[in-house]
């Protein structure tokens, strides 16, 4: 068989694979979310001020929440079957639409962060790594530990505080200018304009990780028999680097990248709530607090999927980084 | 007594107002300013939920509008009449009033907005208009209320944010609940909804059609929606947003920039509204069935150590039931007695005393858990301070905080809590903002915001029964003052303060407090200096 047409057999199975696993994280998500006290009516109810207990039955029967659970269970997974992810009455709006519109600013923000947090993260730590114990290695290593150590909302407010509000640089929020009503081009840039904080803010921390990962994955291939054969052939250390160690070193980088963008795609709260970032943690966060079930077992999905996603392709990427990992 | 009328000539009226400024108002320009959080949806016909109130009043427009020193201002209605014997309210519908979507506005409209939605499915309108038995729509700008019994308080509930008028033709033979009016508004008011992206901005742009001749000056609105109060504050400062009413800019940041130059910080618009901190008593838990273990509480609480130190100054040390401001209406009486102005912990413990409450081998009285109602930090500031004030008396206190449909479960859908922390809107009358705290009919397990306390009074009732149909001011204003004594000796909610909700705002921002309603009103004359 074909390395290809075994590439395209390995990828139906592990899809084939993740449909149970699926469903499982949608149930046992149904359930965890049943055992929080009140329901969307509550919710609904508390903050319009005043409602009468008919109008909330009649609210409940509305959201079919006067069902049993296991009705309630069966109807929805017999809609997420059919590609239906339901309505969110609290929103008034299809579940599909509203994940949808919140996942295009997480998509831009998570990718934005991910490049720049791996790409720097894999020159700082090569920097370091082959800068061993020189003051190179310090400073960057003392960076990677500020930088992971300091929270997330206080690096975004300083941001703002600096290059929002004293230079004047960048907008302090949101995730473009509405007002100016751009088009094409002119909507890019402006969206960039306003994509700049926030990315640095949630590289930064990410940044810490990768650096610290990369240094000692360079340390450890360097310490190999090939390093030492290639150093024998008499080839120069940039080479030796680059070509050699690089690639092998990458390996954990990518497992750990992996890993991360299934959880950076579940947005990050803090991110969103300190810039008013438009994306998934913010919707999520609000779904989970008014107990927009609909909502949050949308989101749910949306990201066990796209863990699922994500890992079939590291595992692609490690096929290609290193030719001796067969997939199977 | 005289057949009341009033009739304002609104050519006339705006003819004052322009001529009043004379600065002129300048055209144009793009209004920013903050919502938080962000509004589930745009029924204000469903839902009386603060952050729709920010957005729909631009839309929706009520029949009547409020002025600053709460005169009734014609709106929809350009003039009402109420017959001799209160039961017949007669309003002049305005001409030439049309939808967003180009159909005529009617008394049809108005008699559909009333009996069809706000009756049946508005939270309060059920109380505001519970005395109509039907509307009378003879021709298309007459609209004819009648009342089983006189409700004085009915005309104070007729503006855009409490009442909004809705167009009978798309709504009608549909499920008002279900309706796309809730996330695609079509009302009458100065602004036309453009476009809604979820967790980002509400757009709403001038409404050329505008029956308020040269009105409105901005080109368009913007409500955004920012969710991290440093973030707003920062926002504000880099003139991103102007105006950021209810809270949105969070007192400690609005007393910095008070002190900066280009905004201001002030408390009006809220005489509506009428927001009271309170704490609600489980009056069928011991020992808080006793009325001595509830007012020695009130006793012990040092009010304005509340508003000095958690709310920066901001509020007025409760001494009623009632708000102060209802002494605009002759309704308000002082309680020096149970609401003193300083603290007295040897009456307090004298009461307990008397109550048969009394210290055990180590001192304490009795524990409680006191809830705290989820809406942010400076309920638990309080919270803390209410622990502390209470110790002397032998009161110990433990703390809960929730999140909002965890705690709103268990104080009015289980009763399973023995003090809970909270905050009404006492609104513009009584009858629709108080008697729900205490009439025995409020007692309604499952509503939010009613009698959680279960205080039952049949002498009460009936003072609350004769109050909200005495059409005459001075005989309504003594069965209150009666009102007053009772819940003073009795107090199942002890009102904390008055509280004052800040707008922080541009000084390019003019015209935003034109209404009584602040932040829910319709920003008609809001204009930009350039």
């Amino acid at each position: 068989m074909s390395q290809s047409s075994k590439r395209i057999r390995y990828v139906l199975k592990r899809l084939l694979q993740a449909i149970p696993i699926i469903l499982a994280i949608v149930v046992l998500n149904f359930f965890l979310l049943q055992l929080a006290e009140g329901d969307a009516v509550d919710v609904l109810a508390g903050e319009a001020g005043s409602a009468t207990p008919e109008y909330m039955a009649e609210l409940r029967a509305k959201f079919g929440l006067d069902q049993p659970l296991i009705v309630q269970l069966g109807v929805y997974l017999k809609n997420v079957v059919m590609l239906d992810l339901g309505y969110s009455f609290r929103h008034e709006m299809p579940v599909s639409q509203l994940v949808f519109d919140r996942f295009i600013p997480t998509l831009i923000l998570m990718s934005s962060t991910i490049v720049i947090a791996v790409g720097f993260g894999i020159i700082l730590g090569l920097i370091a790594a082959t800068g061993l114990n020189t003051w190179r290695d310090t400073a960057i290593s003392v960076f990677a530990l500020i930088t992971y150590a300091t929270p997330l909302f206080w690096v975004g407010l300083m941001l703002i505080v600096v290059f929002s509000l004293n230079l004047g640089w960048f907008p302090t929020s949101g995730m473009e200018n509405f007002a100016m009503f751009y088009t094409g081009w002119d909507r890019v840039v402006d969206i960039a304009h306003h994509l700049v904080l926030p990315t640095i803010t949630l590289s930064l921390f990410y940044l810490a990780l990768y650096t610290r990962l990369m240094r000692a994955s360079v340390l450890e291939q360097q310490g190999e028999d090939y390093v030492t054969t290639a150093r024998a052939k008499g080839l120069t250390e940039r080479r030796i680097v680059f070509v050699h160690v690089l690639r092998n070193a990458l390996l954990p980088v990518v497992t750990m990248a992996g890993v991360q963008v299934g959880a950076l795609i579940g947005g990050s709260v803090i991110v969103e709530s300190v810039f008013a970032w438009p994306g998934l943690g913010m919707l999520a966060f609000e779904a989970l607090f008014s107990r927009d079930l609909n909502l949050l077992l949308g989101i749910f999905l949306l990201s066990a999927s796209l863990v699922v996603a994500v890992n079939l392709v590291v595992d692609i990427i490690y096929s290609l980084l290193d030719p001796r990992i067969e997939v199977s | 007594m005289k057949i009341k009328t009033l009739l304002v000539n609104m050519t006339c009226a705006l003819g004052l107002a322009l001529a009043g400024s004379a600065s002129a108002q300048e055209q144009g320009g793009n209004f920013v300013y903050l919502v938080q959080p962000e509004p589930p949806s745009l029924a204000s016909f469903l839902s009386t939920s603060g952050p729709i109130g920010l957005v729909a009043p631009k839309i929706y427009e009520g029949l009547l509008d409020y002025d600053n020193d709460l005169n009734i201002v014609p709106a929809l209605a350009e003039s009402y009449e109420v017959s001799e014997d209160g039961k017949t309210v007669t309003f002049k519908i305005r001409e030439g009033v049309t939808w967003h979507d180009g159909e005529p506005f009617t008394s049809e409209d108005v008699a559909f907005s009333i009996m069809e939605i706000l009756k049946k499915v508005h939270p309060r309108g059920p109380a505001s208009f519970a005395e109509v038995t039907s509307v009378d729509t003879p021709d298309a700008t007459t609209a004819i209320f009648n009342l089983e019994n006189p409700a004085p308080y009915m005309l104070r509930a007729l503006s855009g944010y409490e009442s909004p008028m809705v167009p009978k033709h798309l709504l009608e033979g549909t499920d008002p609940r279900n309706s796309d009016l809730a996330t695609n508004p079509v009302g009458t008011g100065p602004y036309v909804f453009e476009e809604w992206k979820k967790g980002q901005y509400i757009l709403l742009t001038k409404n050329e059609n505008y029956w308020k001749e040269g009105l409105p000056y901005l080109d368009r609105v913007v409500a955004r929606f920012v969710p991290d109060a440093s973030t707003r504050t920062a926002a504000m400062e880099n003139g991103e947003v102007m105006y950021g009413a209810y809270g949105a800019i969070p007192n400690i940041d609005a007393v910095r920039l008070r002190e900066m130059d280009g905004f201001s910080v002030s408390t009006d618009g809220y005489a509506m509204i009428n927001p009271m901190a309170l704490v609600e008593f489980n009056s069928t838990r011991e020992p808080f069935d006793k009325p001595e273990v509830r007012k020695a509480i009130s006793l012990a609480i040092d009010r304005n150590f509340l508003i000095d130190n958690i709310w920066f100054g901001y509020g007025n040390a409760a001494t009623s039931a009632l708000s102060s401001n209802f002494s605009a209406t002759g309704l308000y009486k002082a309680e020096p007695e149970a609401y003193p102005e300083s603290p007295d912990v040897d009456a307090a413990i004298a009461l307990l005393d008397e109550a048969g409450v009394t210290p055990g081998d180590d001192g304490v009285r009795l524990t409680a858990t006191l809830d705290l109602i989820p809406y942010g930090e400076d309920w638990r500031r309080a919270g803390e301070y209410m622990k502390q004030a209470l110790m002397p008396l032998g009161i110990e206190i433990e703390l809960r905080y929730e999140d909002v449909p965890t705690w709103l479960k268990r104080v009015y859908q289980d009763y399973d809590f023995d003090l809970t922390m909270n905050y009404f809107y006492q609104l513009p009358d009584p009858v629709l903002g108080v008697h729900r705290h205490y009439a025995t009919s409020q007692i309604r397990q499952g509503t939010h915001f009613v009698n959680s306390s279960q205080y039952s009074n049949p002498e009460l009732d009936e003072l609350l029964a004769a109050a909200t149909t005495e059409a005459d001011a001075d005989k309504r204003a003594e069965i209150y003052g009666q009102v007053q004594d009772i819940l003073a000796e009795d107090m199942p909610v002890m009102n904390l303060f008055e509280m004052e909700f800040l707008n922080v705002f541009s000084d390019k921002l003019h015209g935003h407090d034109a209404s009584a309603l602040g932040a829910y009103g319709s920003f008609d004359q809001v204009w930009i200096e350039k």
